[in-house]
């Protein structure tokens, strides 16, 4: 059974259908009534974020993929089948689930562009792995992400989650997903950019990194709005589970990171990093950080390489770049040819 | 949203890259943390160069080494004495240079030093480089190696990277920076063109070809209709062409490629660059150009229709290909000519969807025609520019024989660059010689220049000698004297400024023709020689316009040119001519900015702590050049100064360059196509020439941003 085997039968599961109903009721969404004006503000985001894999050179990197050791470029393969294994589910099963919790009807329209784009990125990595390296290579990530426990485990809590009734709990397992679980994978990219390496790559990457960091950050905006209304116990319970899943999680993640990792003698550095983006999370959850700023010391180098700001100065004439969107269009009026 | 996570602990022993990525995080009491670059540089030192130099124990075995294991050119060495090139060195590593940045010190390293062929260790230190440029250039004279060495090394004259990167190295690509070539409406001159772009690409240069000459899409082959496929497909195969060659890996190929507006396939033509293009006409590394016309814009003016007309139709009705007609003076009679079959688009929705392809890829780049061949002080016709938009040339066409030879050679352009930096030549003990000496280098570059394999760039090189003097470091000049960029005295300062360079120039060419006994061809013909060039130098006396600017130019010992001065070096130059056909074009340099701690091109900065990344690079951070924590006040970015300061600041330069200037536009991601396509009617008017990208700032959504990061944040 191969991993979106898997991800594919849980989605079929006839329980989990069960348990994620389609909505029983859909009405005509009215953009002209914004209940919530985040829901537009996001959506305008997210449009104009639109992107595809096929509008960045990855080409350009093979020479730069050729300079990585075999050992590094293992690891770059196994941290791609990783990505791609959770962006497959929380494309097909993750940012769907939500829906039907949604509180207004922009929201579940968010949701379906968010579902897109968890695709896109899905989809990206295959266009990494099929520029960089052979189909024998690719196969044996695949096989790898498959027979890793961890990496199955991981797969499996967040599936659990998705499957539970409860729609708070739900995005806070998205939430953490797209702000927590994603960054043991993106630090790889951004190290090696940093250092010049697979350049290309990392742009794709920080487009992937800029879409997550509005999907988490929205997710988790939903999440406190959907709290709000909720009793001061329920509250307790939700935070008590949310830490709770968390620790589960970072338990996981550590044992995950130390498997990839290790051989490169990065581990130490790729804590830090989920140490920060577990708090970054937690934040976006509307939560104190879990864990202190001593251990939160990210390497300068990654962490100005993860601003999703697009402003960077980039040589046109090696890569794409990471920094245009799809513009409004107004047309020009007579005062503009006035000369 | 509050956040919590604003400091970052500084982790013991950092490696150069983390101190350098320190730039762009505030330090514990929010101010930048320049002294982390300056660290950065230093362990970049001590880390790695240093331990990867080769040491040799003198100056007598490094360079007999070097000539035995082909590392350098004997012939270049051969040209001195030993006792000279001593004495080069000597003064070369007398003037204790020091990289300013990081990145200054990195890019140099990873980019231009000459290594061992295993690319392991290095050769040379920043000096060396330095004398053996100096030494290539000058060709065997002394003086001119001494000025050389002077000026490179203070930093007052920067060559462009091939010259830089190449001179006196053995296995080595061109100096020459770009090429610009055309095609012409048959297969010959396709074929060539591609086979042209290889070669070139090979040599380590940017390419640029013209593609108005081809015929549209559905247009007939042999009388019978329908049989072309257009433009697109040519784009691919030069596509794939550049990105199979490249300098010994040093450099990716790059090329652009240019159409008429008025082309009928222009449409087609933009939506290769669309996100959502499909892979078959997806064009990914290719750059963009539109060359567009006055008419255009009266059409749009008039929200009337603007016609695309058959290149194919328009060569035969006037017996000259597309582009060397001017499509304002003759649109009438072709749309009213029923033998040239047009289609119409309207002309307002034409300047949105330039707009809107610009939003979303930065292209394409825009040449407005009429207002390049207006200021052409050369006879012929400028249909095209180049990579980077700054070189502007007449050109003519290559016809070939059945067997593929060549019938008759046209000229095609090149040109070698080379940028002062404005701050420190405006400190320089002399102004003049400074200038005299960059032209005499670039000069050089051109005299030594060979382009066997493409026929019309050598016989061009060899009748035109043409270089394109650039400038950097505006921005960073102007903020360390105080003053604002695109106020009235940043302008009034371009405007004097690129005024004296401009005579400066035209006197050291003049130079070279009285001593060499040779002016371009084509002279005779030039608005140099009927005088007319002159004119507004003569009759009107150029002097600034505000005290300030006064001021720094009488603090700076400059002395401004007056009309006296213009009527005896008009004199001069009518009588004696001069030796170069093109002598500015400002450039965006990129990388030798770097190198030489300047801003960009007479840009302002992109941000105060730039984010620069490049596929050798990786991603670094820069800071701008006599930034302080006190006077940030003048580093505005370009987004917050906004696109009509950039244009009138490009158009106070444009009126004393005789070529272009490589003009980026910037704009935050809330403007709309309306305002881009309001710049590009703001800056036409304001008789700017070529507008290269369109760079858009999207900032994170509030939220989402990483915190403490400086870039980010100001």
């Amino acid at each position: 059974m191969t991993i979106t085997d898997k991800v594919n039968a849980a989605a079929n599961d006839p329980a989990h259908q069960g348990r994620i109903p389609l909505v029983s009721q859909v009405n005509a969404i009215n953009w002209n009534r914004i209940q919530d004006e985040k829901d537009v503000e996001v959506w305008n985001r997210l449009v104009n974020n639109f992107w595809l894999p096929e509008k960045v050179p990855l080409s350009n990197d093979v020479q730069s993929w050729n300079t990585l050791t075999p050992e590094e470029q293992q690891l770059t393969m196994r941290v791609f089948t990783g990505l791609t294994l959770l962006d497959t589910i929380q494309g097909t099963v993750g940012a769907v689930s939500l829906i039907p919790d949604a509180i207004t009807p922009h929201e579940e329209a968010v949701y379906t562009n968010i579902a897109f784009m968890e695709s896109v990125h899905a989809k990206s990595y295959s266009s990494i792995f099929s520029t960089l390296a052979s189909t024998p290579e690719i196969d044996d990530a695949f096989r790898w992400s498959v027979e890793n426990p961890n990496l199955q485990k991981k797969a499996e809590i967040v599936m659990n989650y998705y499957r539970g009734d409860d729609p708070l709990k739900r995005k806070v397992a998205s939430t953490l997903l797209e702000s927590f679980l994603f960054y043991s994978g993106f630090y790889l990219p951004m190290y090696w950019s940093s250092r010049a390496k697979l350049t290309n790559t990392a742009d794709l990457i920080r487009l992937i990194i800029r879409d997550e960091a509005v999907h988490g950050y929205y997710i988790g905006y939903k999440f406190q709005k959907g709290l709000e209304k909720e009793t001061e116990e329920r509250r307790q319970e939700i935070k008590d589970y949310t830490f709770n899943l968390l620790f589960e999680l970072y338990d996981n993640e550590v044992q995950y990171t130390q498997d990839l990792y290790d051989q490169v003698g990065l581990t130490e550095d790729v804590k830090k990093f989920l140490h920060y983006n577990a708090n970054k999370a937690l934040m976006n959850l509307g939560y104190e950080p879990m864990f202190p700023k001593t251990v939160t010391d990210v390497s300068p180098a990654i962490l100005s390489a993860l601003s999703p700001n697009a402003d960077e100065n980039h040589d046109f004439f090696s890569g794409s770049g990471s920094s245009y969107v799809i513009g409004k269009a107004v047309n020009t009026e007579d005062e503009d040819w006035d000369f | 949203m509050a956040n919590t996570l604003t400091e970052v602990a500084a982790p013991q022993a950092l490696d150069y890259h983390s101190l350098n990525a320190m730039l762009n995080l505030y330090g514990p009491n929010g101010e930048i943390q320049f002294d982390k670059d300056r660290e950065a540089a230093r362990e970049y030192f001590l880390q790695h160069v240093n331990q990867n130099t080769v040491f040799f124990h003198s100056l007598k075995e490094r360079l007999d080494y070097l000539v035995e294991k082909e590392y350098y050119e004997q012939a270049v060495l051969d040209q001195y004495s030993f006792e000279f090139i001593t004495k080069l060195n000597d003064l070369a590593y007398s003037k204790k240079f020091r990289f300013q940045t990081f990145l200054g010190a990195f890019k140099y390293y990873t980019s231009y030093t000459l290594k061992t062929f295993d690319g392991k260790r290095y050769l040379e230190r920043f000096e060396d480089r330095v004398v053996m440029t100096a030494l290539g250039l000058a060709q065997g004279d002394e003086k001119l190696a001494i000025g050389l060495v002077e000026e490179i090394i203070a930093g007052r004259f920067q060559p462009a990277t091939p010259t830089f990167l190449n001179t006196g190295k053995a296995q080595r690509g061109e100096l020459v920076s770009c090429f610009l070539l055309r095609i012409e409406d048959n297969m010959e001159s396709i074929a060539r063109g591609i086979n042209s772009a290889l070669q070139l690409s090979k040599r380590g240069g940017g390419v640029a070809l013209l593609l108005s000459n081809i015929r549209e899409a559905g247009a007939p082959i042999k009388q019978i209709e329908n049989q072309s496929s257009g433009i697109i497909p040519v784009m691919k195969l030069l596509e794939d062409s550049f990105s199979y060659a490249n300098q010994l890996g040093a450099r990716q190929g790059a090329g652009a490629v240019y159409l008429q507006a008025h082309h009928p396939d222009i449409l087609r033509f933009l939506d290769t660059k669309r996100e959502n293009a499909d892979e078959k006409i997806r064009i990914k590394t290719l750059s963009l150009g539109v060359v567009v016309p006055d008419i255009t814009f009266e059409l749009a003016k008039k929200d009337e229709d603007m016609y695309l007309f058959s290149p194919y139709d328009v060569e035969r009705v006037y017996g000259v290909p597309f582009a060397d007609i001017s499509v304002t003076e003759k649109y009438r009679e072709m749309v009213d000519n029923p033998a040239i079959k047009k289609t119409k688009i309207k002309a307002r929705d034409f300047f949105q969807t330039l707009a809107e392809i610009q939003f979303e890829s930065g292209y394409p780049y825009i040449m407005y025609e009429d207002t390049v061949n207006a200021a052409n002080p050369i006879k012929g016709r400028i249909n095209m520019s180049n990579l980077c938009s700054e070189i502007l040339q007449v050109n003519t066409p290559t016809t070939y024989n059945d067997d593929l030879s060549y019938d008759q050679i046209g000229k095609d352009i090149s040109c070698n660059l080379g940028s002062l930096n404005i701050a420190l030549t405006m400190d320089s003990p002399d102004f003049g010689a400074t200038v005299e000496t960059a032209i005499r280098g670039l000069t050089s570059v051109s005299n030594q220049s060979h382009i066997r394999s493409v026929r019309s760039i050598e016989d061009g090189n060899d009748k035109s000698h043409a270089i394109g003097l650039g400038q950097m470091n505006l921005h960073g000049y102007l903020a360390r004297e105080r003053v604002y960029y695109g106020s009235e005295e940043g302008i009034d300062f371009t405007n004097i400024y690129f005024y004296t360079v401009l005579f400066h120039a035209l006197r050291a060419s003049n130079n070279i023709s009285i001593e060499r006994g040779e002016k371009f061809d084509g002279f005779d013909d030039s608005t140099y020689a009927s005088g007319e060039f002159f004119d507004k130098y003569t009759d009107q006396a150029w002097v600034p316009a505000t005290a300030r600017v006064a001021e720094l130019f009488t603090t700076s010992n400059v002395h401004i040119p007056t009309q006296d001065d213009w009527k005896a070096l008009k004199a001069s130059i009518q009588q004696y001519g001069i030796y170069n056909q093109n002598l500015q074009a400002v450039p965006p340099t990129g990388s030798i900015s770097y190198i030489n701690n300047s801003t960009s091109s007479i840009h302002p900065i992109a941000s105060k702590i730039e984010i620069r990344k490049e596929g050798k690079l990786g991603r670094v951070y820069y800071p701008a050049p006599f930034m302080t924590n006190d006077n940030l006040d003048y580093y505005q970015d370009a987004y917050e100064i906004g696109a009509e300061k950039i244009i009138d600041t490009y158009a106070a330069a444009t009126q004393h360059v005789d070529q272009g200037l490589s003009l980026t536009l910037f704009f935050k991601d809330t403007a709309t196509t309306r305002d881009i396509n309001k710049a590009q009617i703001y800056a036409w008017r304001k008789g700017i020439k070529t507008i290269y990208y369109i760079r858009l700032r999207q900032l994170a959504l509030e939220g989402t941003e990483v915190d403490g990061c400086v870039s980010c944040m100001l």
